[in-house]
């Protein structure tokens, strides 16, 4: 490899005619790096993933794969990439063995050990013809077919979708593996929840735009929690309506609900001026943090959206 | 070892090729076949009909077993029956895939737009010209037995020229589907051609002053050079051949230069 960087884009941008699928995006993964790509459903997830394997042509801007261009170099680049498609359709009315045995073939051979160990591992009966299959079995033929020829780079849209919550760790479990193996991962979705345990960064993308790129765990730092505290004796919202980072504040006789951005401290040294009898705060969920870069930025229109 | 996306595309259009062959084979078996039993009813026939309906029909005369041969087998409903093949198989290259999403995990092969788009139509072209091949194989078999009087060298050439009409629709059709992506579209536009191709031909046979549209049609350059009187021409072959391989070559670099599956 040439670059250090598994995927690099530079102002990539895509537009059908006059609609906008994606707008100067920029974005760096690293070699080795499990990336989450997260945004709504109709944010342009799907239509990044179709320019970096050369499907779509981009209307400005450029991207390079693993350090090839993925047009001019699309044999070779595609040899190092698994790919999961986010609607699967499979060509054929074969048996899951016989329509993987043609990926195999096609992509130079692939041990068969490794597609029998892939299903074993996802319990898939490769006898089946694919077309009978559930939507579950059919996203396992999906990804046993992007993983088994351990390609340099993973790149998965929605894995998850129609996965059971079992599968859904199986699955969790292989992302892990191919990062311990080397394998980079780009993967896309519309929950957090899904990429939070196995991604190293997230990026955002909504409306075509890249709105954020975190590592994981500073996502968490700014994380929204919800706080309520219990006093001895009725208290005054507006004595805490007032601190940086806290909203949402409720209060019924001696009990204040809150939501607090950020540090707790502003919060705990107005409360501890009073007598205070419990304290909950609910552990930080990124799913919020999450939700908040729609709602919280740019218009309710964004936000009906995100919430479509 | 053929590539793979090659045998892929075989193995799925298998079941549609099979039935395709069947039928063209039924129809050139049973209307040659039965050649002396028809003999009668061709006279018939001939007479009961008018004789622009005649020309329409491309039916010269139906005595002659050289004219028999033609109206049955070579005038319509055999190149019908192999150019809808043709055009159905045609339109599985490419346009089928990309509508039911099953394009994305073919294109993820490791192969270039023009490779993957090159082995696709070679796997339908050579499936197609095995069924377009079906009346020449089985007129060699069945003149012979059945007695007609007809050079062997004639049916062969009228035999290619049916493969030669073939191989122009089917590249008219691959180029259809590389441009739109879309099955209404390659049947459409393939239809619609071959229906006009044929009526220029046999218009241009039936009045003087419409004698110059028959350039213009490739029923022309298969069947209105009359090969089962007058044997090979191998230049109008060629032009067939060459519009098939002209417009083949525009779908594979137009496919290279589009957005696939918006």
């Amino acid at each position: 490899m040439t670059s250090d960087y598994a995927v690099l884009t530079e102002d990539l941008t895509k537009f059908y005619g006059q609609r906008r699928g994606i707008e100067s995006l920029t974005l760096q993964v690293g070699a080795g790096e499990v990336l989450g790509f997260l945004g709504p459903n109709g944010a342009g997830k799907t239509t990044t993933i179709r320019l970096l394997l050369d499907f779509l042509r981009p209307t400005d801007g450029s991207a390079t794969v693993l350090g090839l261009d993925p047009r001019r170099d699309k044999a070779a680049l595609h040899r190092q990439i698994g790919y999961l498609p986010g609607e699967l359709s499979f060509p054929g009315r074969e048996t899951a063995g016989d329509l993987l045995r043609f990926f195999g073939a096609a992509r130079g051979g692939v041990a068969w050990s490794q597609v029998t160990g892939l299903a074993e591992r996802l319990d898939l009966d490769l006898s089946r013809p694919v077309r009978t299959m559930s939507k579950g079995n059919k996203q396992k033929v999906g990804l046993v077919q992007a993983f088994m020829h351990r390609p340099a780079l993973l790149i998965l849209d929605e894995p998850t979708s129609g996965l059971d919550p079992l599968m859904q760790q199986e699955f969790l479990a292989m992302v892990r593996d191919a990062r311990d193996a080397g394998q980079t991962v780009f993967m896309s979705s519309h929950v957090l929840a899904e990429v939070q345990h196995t991604a190293d960064r997230v990026a955002i993308i909504r409306d075509g735009r890249l709105v954020a790129v975190e590592r994981v765990e500073s996502l968490g730092k700014r994380a929204i929690r919800s706080v309520e505290i219990h006093f001895n004796d009725p208290v005054d919202p507006a004595e805490f309506d007032v601190l940086p980072g806290v909203s949402e504040v409720t209060v019924s006789g001696p009990v204040l609900r809150c939501t607090v951005s950020g540090r707790l401290d502003p919060l705990i040294k107005v409360a501890a001026r009073h007598e205070i009898v419990d304290m909950l705060s609910a552990e930080p969920d990124l799913e919020e943090t999450f939700l908040s870069f729609y709602y919280h930025s740019e218009g309710a229109g964004d936000a009906s959206r995100a919430g479509a | 070892m053929l590539p793979a996306l090659v045998r892929k595309t075989w193995r799925d259009d298998r079941r549609a090729v099979l039935g395709w062959a069947v039928g063209v084979a039924a129809f050139t078996t049973i209307y040659t076949s039965f050649y002396r039993q028809f003999q009668g009813a061709a006279e018939l026939k001939q007479e009961a009909l008018p004789q622009g309906m005649l020309d329409f029909l491309g039916i010269a005369d139906m005595f002659s077993p050289a004219g028999y041969l033609q109206a049955t087998i070579f005038s319509l409903v055999g190149p019908l029956l192999v150019l809808m093949c043709a055009i159905t198989l045609t339109a599985r290259t490419i346009a089928r895939p990309e509508e039911d999403g099953g394009m994305e995990l073919l294109l993820a092969n490791p192969l270039s737009r023009t490779a993957f788009a090159g082995q696709r139509l070679a796997a339908t072209g050579t499936a197609v010209t095995v069924v377009a091949a079906i009346p020449l194989l089985l007129l060699f078999v069945v003149v012979p037995r059945v007695g007609m009087d007809i050079p062997l060298s004639n049916v062969a050439a009228a035999g290619v020229g049916l493969i030669a009409l073939v191989w122009c629709f089917t590249g008219i059709a691959f180029l259809a589907g590389a441009v739109s992506g879309r099955r209404s579209s390659v049947l459409a536009v393939t239809g619609v051609l071959a229906v006009a191709a044929y009526m220029a031909n046999a218009i241009s046979g039936m009045s003087d002053g419409w004698h110059w549209v028959r350039w213009l049609s490739p029923f022309h350059y298969f069947i209105g050079t009359d090969p089962l009187h007058t044997g090979w021409h191998p230049v109008e072959l060629l032009i067939l051949v060459a519009v098939g391989a002209a417009t083949a070559l525009a779908g594979v670099w137009a496919f290279d230069r589009r957005d696939v599956g918006v």
